[in-house]
């Protein structure tokens, strides 16, 4: 038989020969995060740290991530501050990390522009997806820290604005470790009550790492899921948030954020009854036009004294009466004249004008003689004057030819 | 109808009416329409009650409303 020794006991020797190494109890260590896990229940956080070739795991317990200014997040490159030992149920070596800060400033800034390019490509900063606000809002859901100076503003300045107006506020952490899952939060819950018109989210100006909560994936995609418009007022007018880019509406501060949530109710209130006036105005002078113009037809003469009108009507039959008697009469006169013409003509044809020119008419058995073949020697025919009739006898007949022009 | 609307056509109808370009009758329609505007519209400002509630998630994960007492 062999020496040999238990799992237990390599596991706590090579505890104990870690744990007595001088360099590993306390060291720096630099690297990327990866696979980030903040455990609801217990508190503690799980990760990875790793370069271009290697990783560790990493756990940072409850106690030491409570102190955290704000939340670690895959990609981040960090600076963490701990120690080496065996977790002996799955005898791993894991780093236990006590202290992480951002590695400088500018891995922050760099994590944060691979995250707004992520972001970006997803859609959640789509100028064309930004809601508006209703014009008339009368319930604000706000979340915030319950304890904040920026509470305070946003109610004073909501209030001032709209006395009436309904809040309902949920509390979260603005800056740590639980901000962006509470923020979050905050908003998915405003959304799942469905009862406000519009979600301002914010807090008061802090340092970048307290500001980074805003900054977290978490709370620009409950952003961008929410069908309730958000207004976002990140800290001071310079800070510029990811939850500002995804939000429909930015303030520059809490304060700007209450004015644009709510109209003013009393320049609202005076405009309607501007309106109101103008209407009666507009209509009034509307009808004083109409008034007016019926006014003016009724002062017509026509209305005032209607029997000139009649009097007018009798001029005009009596003037169509003159001329009408005019021109018949000159028809008459125009007519006597042509009738005298004719008789006159008339007259010269009369055979009495011939017999008075000293001819005479002859007639045998009544009828006209006009040759000399009807007339035999003997004949009784008789003679018509202009104003005597004879009875003769023919005694000669001699036959004459007489020449006519 | 939303308050905005209402507003706006409120105000259209402001315009047209003082234009003078209506014809009496359509005036008159478009004035009793302003009236109802303006008074549905001051109706929509008195519709909220002033009050303020904090929104918490019990422990059986629904949702509560709790009136809230500010911190002075």
């Amino acid at each position: 038989m062999r020496d040999f020794i238990t799992v237990s006991k390599l596991n706590e020797y090579l505890n104990q020969l870690i744990n007595s190494d001088e360099f590993l109890v306390d060291f720096w260590l630099m690297g990327e995060i990866s696979g980030l896990k903040l455990y609801q229940q217990s508190g503690h956080m799980y990760f990875t740290l790793k370069d271009e070739e290697t990783s560790i795991s990493c756990v940072m317990f409850k106690s030491r991530n409570r102190s955290l200014e704000f939340k670690p997040e895959d990609g981040m490159e960090v600076l963490a501050r701990g120690y080496v030992s065996i977790y002996a149920r799955q005898g791993k070596y894991q780093f236990y990390v006590e202290q992480i800060h951002p590695y400088g400033q500018g891995g922050l800034f760099l994590y944060l522009e691979k995250l707004k390019k992520k972001l970006q490509k997803a859609g959640c900063f789509d100028l064309d997806k930004k809601k508006s606000l209703p014009g008339m809002v009368n319930k604000v859901g706000i979340v915030t820290s319950q304890d904040g100076a920026a509470l305070r503003d946003i109610l004073r300045v909501l209030r001032q604005r709209h006395p009436d107006v309904e809040i309902i506020l949920v509390h979260s952490s603005v800056q740590g470790v639980d901000a962006p899952g509470e923020i979050a939060q905050g908003i998915r819950l405003l959304n799942q009550q469905g009862y406000v018109d519009v979600i301002i989210i914010g807090r008061g100006g802090g340092s970048f790492e307290d500001l980074m909560a805003f900054n977290s994936e978490e709370v620009v995609l409950a952003i961008n899921d929410s069908v309730i418009p958000v207004i976002s007022a990140v800290g001071h007018e310079v800070d510029i948030s990811l939850a500002d880019l995804a939000a429909d509406l930015r303030a520059a501060t809490p304060t700007q954020a209450a004015q644009m949530a709510v109209p003013d109710i009393l320049s609202l209130q005076k405009e309607i009854v501007m309106y109101q006036q103008r209407l009666i105005k507009a209509v009034d002078r509307h009808l004083a036009y109409y008034n007016e113009t019926l006014d003016h037809l009724m002062m017509e003469k026509v209305w005032q004294e209607p029997h000139l009108m009649i009097e007018k009507q009798e001029e005009f039959l009596q003037d169509l009466q003159k001329n009408l008697a005019r021109g018949i009469s000159n028809i008459i006169k125009e007519k006597g004249t042509r009738f005298a013409f004719n008789l006159a003509k008339l007259d010269s044809l009369s055979p009495v004008k011939i017999l008075q020119r000293g001819y005479a008419v002859i007639r045998k058995d009544d009828k006209i003689v006009r040759d000399e073949a009807n007339i035999t020697q003997g004949d009784y025919l008789k003679v018509s004057l202009e104003n005597a009739d004879l009875g003769v006898v023919v005694r000669d007949k001699e036959k004459i030819i007489r020449w006519e022009i | 109808m939303k308050f905005e609307d209402a507003l706006k056509r409120l105000e259209d109808i402001v315009e047209q009416l003082e234009s003078g370009e209506l014809e009496l009758e359509e005036s008159i329609k478009v004035f009793e329409e302003g009236i109802r505007l303006a008074v549905f519209c001051q109706q929509e400002l008195k519709k909220a009650d002033g009050k303020i509630q904090q929104l918490l998630k019990n422990l059986d994960g629904e949702l509560e409303l709790v009136d809230f007492e500010e911190s002075v």
